[in-house]
């Protein structure tokens, strides 16, 4: 026992208090319990109200003034994590139900037997032990439900907004977060004349993976700044994010760099889908893998890049698994073919569109079915 | 989550069928590291019956992995389902950890 739990005892009875005082004598030389004493309803409620700290009423039910189930009714607005055992005449049924329906914890009958009564103190006391366990752990949940909610702005206001649009290229990118927070992100920035284009997928979700997520977001874009072959790129960010990290976490992605003079488009892959390429005439093709693991799992990995060169009309559409294992009711996953079919014989004539059709189809396909992962979607199209 | 182990010798080979995502990675490697045993050497993860696997999925087995590892203990899977087989391969994870075909030559190589 850490603490004194302090008990406050109502009852007009002088005889009471010293028979008390005598039979606990030993929880009260040991600062297991102290008792305060009033002599009815009013005088304990101004006990109480003088003094937070008690948190269980012991009380008689006959009293002048105000009586005990009067009393019983005004605890809560007092303190509603105070606890009252009532004390009834031996075979008051009435009283007691009525004791019960008003909140009492527990009653104990007189003549009183104080190793009854010891064990009913005990009792409540760890009943309110467990109450404040329950209450602290809900506050903390609801502390947790807000942190969560944090990470998920913080996640939604790293992401660029207005993606270019301009006559050689036109990006356009968008993160539709699930319930609990993930870890997907993209990212576009301008080096020279060239575009930088990310997609992103952090393992797992909550708070770490949004923490990791920051991370990879700024060793890409630092590394992207200082080196031009995205192969390179991911090799120094893989080591980066391998140094120190003790939750294994990893980022799958796709790292693009694409000239909009010469129209060629240079990609690296970490462990993640290749991206869709939908020609001018409506052909789906998937492009090319490339050598390469997910970033942060392992040092010194190699990996390898492919070059391509959009015509004009070309898309190129990248995306995480969150598009392609969306589930409907009966629990099949959206998956590639239905991707690739959006587009076959029917490629978007903007980079906006190609990524509106893309999320219309998959809530479509997903109807009611909850959504589990963060759905990310990031299209480039050669005008 | 399903499991089911067999022993023989220094070799373990554990059976898990079911799907491993967010919700239940940390109760499968619970399960998993549950079922080791100080003389275990080598220890074969047979995934023939596990429908699908999400990357938190892939991050409770590399921590397996690891930790058996730096052991000096032998950790491999097999198999892999074609969708189960897709997710190593394109996240890169069959070149981080041994994945063969099946028991027989898991337990050879």
């Amino acid at each position: 026992m850490t603490q004194t739990n302090r008990i406050l005892v109502v009852d007009d009875e002088p005889d009471l208090e010293p028979l008390i005082l005598q039979r606990m004598r030993r929880q009260i030389r040991s600062n297991e319990y102290e008792f305060v004493f009033a002599q009815n309803g009013v005088e304990a409620l101004e006990k109480l109200n003088a003094d937070p700290t008690i948190e269980m009423v012991l009380s008689d039910i006959n009293m002048p003034k105000m009586d005990g189930l009067t009393l019983l009714q005004q605890l809560p607005g007092v303190d509603p994590n105070l606890r009252a055992v009532i004390i009834s005449a031996y075979g008051d049924m009435d009283n007691i139900r009525t004791a019960m329906n008003r909140g009492a914890f527990d009653f104990v009958t007189k003549p009183i037997d104080f190793d009854d009564l010891k064990i009913t103190i005990s009792r409540t006391l760890e009943h309110l032990a467990e109450w404040r366990e329950a209450l602290s752990s809900r506050d903390q949940l609801v502390a947790l439900q807000n942190e969560l909610s944090i990470a998920s702005q913080l996640q939604q206001s790293i992401l660029p907004k207005n993606p270019p649009v301009t006559e050689t290229y036109e990006v356009s990118a968008n993160m539709e977060p699930a319930r609990n927070v993930g870890g997907d992100f993209y990212d576009f920035f301008k080096l020279d004349e060239q575009v930088g284009l990310v997609v992103a997928d952090v393992s797992d979700k909550g708070i770490p993976a949004s923490m990791f997520m920051m991370s990879s977001r700024t060793a890409l874009k630092g590394a992207a700044i200082g080196v031009r072959d995205p192969q390179m790129v991911l090799e120094e960010v893989n080591n980066q994010l391998h140094q120190d990290n003790p939750t294994f976490m990893f980022v799958t992605l796709i790292y693009a760099l694409f000239n909009p003079n010469t129209g060629t488009l240079t990609y690296s892959i970490a462990g993640h889908d290749p991206p869709m390429l939908v020609s001018a005439d409506g052909t789906v093709t998937e492009l090319p893998r490339t050598k390469g693991v997910a970033l942060g799992i392992a040092p010194d990995i190699v990996y390898t890049q492919e070059t391509v060169t959009l015509a004009p009309g070309d898309t190129v559409v990248m995306f995480t698994d969150g598009v392609t294992e969306a589930m409907n009711a009966d629990n099949e996953q959206f998956g590639l073919t239905r991707l690739a079919e959006i587009f076959d014989g029917n490629p978007a004539d903007s980079a906006l569109a190609a990524n509106e059709a893309v999320f219309e189809h998959v809530r479509k396909f997903a109807g009611d079915a909850p959504q589990s992962d963060d759905i990310t979607c990031l299209t480039l199209r050669r005008p | 989550m399903e499991f089911s182990h067999d022993r023989s010798g220094d070799t373990l080979v554990v059976n898990a069928s079911g799907r491993v995502d967010g919700s239940n990675a940390s109760d499968f490697l619970e399960s998993l590291q549950g079922m080791f045993e100080p003389g275990d050497q080598k220890i074969i993860l047979d995934l023939g019956g596990l429908e699908y696997i999400s990357s938190a999925g892939l991050r409770v087995l590399l921590m397996a992995a690891q930790n058996l590892d730096k052991q000096n203990k032998s950790f491999s899977i097999c198999s892999l389902t074609e969708a189960v087989g897709d997710v190593f391969r394109i996240s890169g994870f069959d070149q981080i950890i041994n994945v063969f075909p099946s028991v027989e030559d898991a337990k050879q190589g």
